[in-house]
């Protein structure tokens, strides 16, 4: 017997405020006179969704922002009624839908133990045997006594992971609470987590951003997309394929709304920069492991003594993955004013399929200063074909080319030399 | 009702819990700390003392002051058991959307940390009924049935009430003016005893008066303040044709306001 069932679960939502009480009333009046009724529009947060899920798995759900993930996790605790379609649930349910509801500022840490354990339907003497647990692995067994409204917000938010982690139920629903606390609390979240779904077999929903951690969690990973579930099944293929998907998005929106970083002193301007592999056209979409050329167009404004120029990749969110420099090649050249062309040939790109965009920078020397500063360029994306997305190269940036050897070293004499494998190491 | 009372069982410690919580909530940094809850009805039988000394109403055989005080008791626990009872699911909306337990937990822990209140008013009563001398009959075993039954009007009122509220706030804010306009319909600042005579004995309002007592006993505030004030003071049983219309009212109207609030609390997380 499955643990959830959910069989044709549609929720619609009007949209617009509330109506007043006048219109009720009027509406009400025109329903009885058989009159028609002006109805607001109605919105399908989930429609006709259907799965099932065994009991012990871990199930991850991702999307984007308003798929209906969050309203799939409501239905399921029970918290909002469906529009039509059913769902049954088998055992008891702890929603961790956001931790730390109803924590009372007055009260104190201790008290709030209690009040939120129960309220999550935990008893009495269940809280007296786990408050210790509960404190300790809060780290606030000296703030204890303090009310909660002199708590910091991560110190609120460890002590209410604490509480809602220590639930015993069969399933156990988790939105977003993962990211939480500093860096050091984080891990123990996430090793409490795993011990949670790997140790204890429970049943567990898990809706989150973090596709990685998803990825790591889940034995079954669902995507939603507007109100459906549109794939579902290994985590490796539903991420990947909710990877792309991502990326093609970034690229298009910041295509849209170019807004890097732009630092000039007028003595140059950059006109155009792209990137195409082997054709010529500028291209958005390249694929792994080709020739790429960098194409950029430059107006001199007075001429560049000793320039040194900069080319760099960043991802979405500014991390540099690689930088290459024109180091000694303009080094004792003088451009003078006019339109340039410069390009650069990067053969062979090892980037790891993902997002990035371009940065663009110029430095002259005596002075020593940087007369042009871009970042944020032309977004491009790198594909792989899609099988080979989940490939394990391609967790991290690029590849390093790389040998690899093996060697036995005959430290033990004779004996390890006749078991070559308890001795394999590599070089890389 | 079965399975209120189950699910009432089922979560009877939340319940606890939630009705500390509003207790602690309120008196926790404030210095008097508990003592405001009797400081209300105090005063206000102070005043209608006051008030009474130029109007002259006619207490019987019972002082003014300990008459209205435990006219008060009764209706402040009903007045406030419902006005907080109205708010209770508005005021969790937090916890509405968070997390599943039947709703009707809020209204009744409203009401249920309104009982502490009144158990501390006992202690004043008990104060008043010493200084003038008076002793309670064993009648006085009728209160606990009294309180259970002003908890139920308290109820009626609570469900349908914070049920609308969700949807339309307008609730909220016309509630104290209509139990306000119910104090006065209630026996509370003059004594029940006074509507009879005029209505049954003096005939007043000619051959309108029979059905006119029996309007204003459908008011179940009407039966209950009596009947506290006769158990206790007066050493009488209660009255039961005065409890009677008001106790058909709440038998009738409980479980209509119990079930729109059963149909209106699916949508409460979606609506609040």
């Amino acid at each position: 017997m499955p643990a959830i069932e959910v069989s044709h679960l549609t929720k619609e939502y009007r949209l617009g405020a509330l109506q007043s009480l006048k219109d009720t009333a009027l509406n009400a009046g025109r329903r009885l006179l058989g009159h028609p009724v002006e109805e607001r529009p109605m919105f399908k947060a989930l429609n006709d969704v259907s799965f099932s899920i065994e009991p012990g798995e871990v199930v991850g759900i991702i999307g984007h922002n308003g798929a209906g993930k969050s309203t799939l996790l409501k239905m399921l605790a029970r918290i909002s009624t469906p529009t039509s379609g059913s769902v049954k649930v088998d055992g008891r349910i702890a929603p961790l839908i956001e931790v730390g509801a109803g924590f009372v500022p007055d009260f104190t840490g201790r008290e709030n133990v209690y009040l939120n354990a129960s309220i999550l339907g935990m008893s009495k003497r269940e809280i007296d045997r786990k408050l210790d647990e509960i404190v300790d692995f809060a780290e606030m067994a000296e703030f204890i006594d303090t009310p909660v409204k002199r708590y910091s917000s991560g110190m609120q938010v460890k002590l209410a992971f604490a509480v809602a982690t220590s639930i015993d139920s069969e399933i156990l629903i988790v939105d977003e609470v993962l990211a939480v606390g500093d860096l050091a609390f984080q891990r123990k979240c996430f090793n409490r987590m795993e011990s949670l779904i790997k140790s204890q077999r429970r049943t567990v929903l898990l809706v989150s951003h973090n596709i990685r951690q998803v990825e790591r969690f889940c034995s079954r990973v669902m995507l939603m997309d507007h109100g459906t579930v549109s794939l579902d099944g290994l985590p490796q293929n539903v991420c990947n394929a909710f990877f792309d998907y991502s990326d093609k998005r970034i690229v298009a929106q910041s295509a849209r709304s170019a807004t890097g970083k732009v630092a000039t002193t007028g003595e140059v301007e950059l006109l155009e920069i792209y990137l195409c592999d082997g054709v010529s056209a500028p291209s958005r979409e390249l694929v792994y492991g080709s020739d790429i050329e960098a194409h950029i167009t430059l107006k001199v404004n007075s001429s560049l003594e000793k320039p040194i120029f900069y080319l760099g990749i960043h991802t979405t969110d500014f991390v540099k993955v690689t930088t290459t420099t024109s180091g000694e090649t303009f080094r004792h050249k003088m451009i003078p004013a006019g339109v340039h062309k410069i390009s650069v040939r990067l053969p062979k790109c090892q980037l790891t399929p993902g997002a990035y965009s371009l940065r663009f920078s110029v430095d002259v020397e005596d002075p020593v200063k940087n007369v042009l500063y871009h970042d944020s360029l032309h977004p491009f994306s790198v594909r792989s074909s899609p099988e080979s997305r989940s490939n394990p190269e391609f967790e991290g940036f690029f590849l390093s080319p790389a040998t690899w050897s093996q060697s036995t070293p005959n430290l033990a004499g004779e004996r390890s030399s006749q078991q070559p494998e308890a001795g394999l190491h590599t070089v890389l | 009702m079965i399975r209120v009372a189950q699910n009432l069982y089922d979560y009877r410690e939340l319940v606890f819990t939630l009705a500390w919580k509003n207790i602690a909530v309120r008196y926790k940094q404030a210095f008097l700390g508990i003592a405001w809850a009797v400081i209300k009805p105090v005063m206000l039988m102070l005043i209608f003392t006051v008030v009474k000394s130029f109007v002259g109403i006619d207490s019987g055989s019972v002082p003014y002051p300990v008459l209205v005080f435990a006219a008060l008791m009764p209706w402040i626990f009903f007045q406030e058991s419902a006005s907080d009872g109205v708010n209770s699911v508005v005021s969790n909306t937090a916890l509405i959307k968070k997390i599943y337990f039947p709703r009707e937990i809020f209204p009744i822990t409203a009401v249920g940390t309104k009982l502490i209140e009144l158990g501390i008013n006992f202690v004043i009563l008990a104060t008043l009924m010493a200084w003038y001398g008076m002793v309670p009959t064993a009648h006085i075993l009728w209160v606990p049935l009294i309180i259970l039954y002003t908890v139920l009007a308290a109820l009626t009122i609570s469900f349908v009430g914070a049920a609308i509220n969700v949807y339309y706030r307008d609730m909220g804010q016309a509630l104290p003016v209509l139990l306000s306009l119910m104090m006065y319909l209630s026996p509370v600042i003059y004594p029940l005893q006074l509507v009879k005579d005029k209505l049954l004995v003096q005939q007043a309002a000619g051959e309108w008066s029979g059905l006119l007592y029996m309007l204003y006993t459908l008011n179940p505030l009407a039966g209950i303040i009596d009947a506290f004030q006769n158990v206790v003071l007066r050493g009488l049983p209660p009255d039961w044709s005065a409890l009677l219309p008001g106790a058909l009212t709440v038998a009738v109207l409980l479980p209509l306001s119990y079930a729109f609030f059963k149909r209106a609390e699916s949508y409460f997380a979606d609506v609040i």
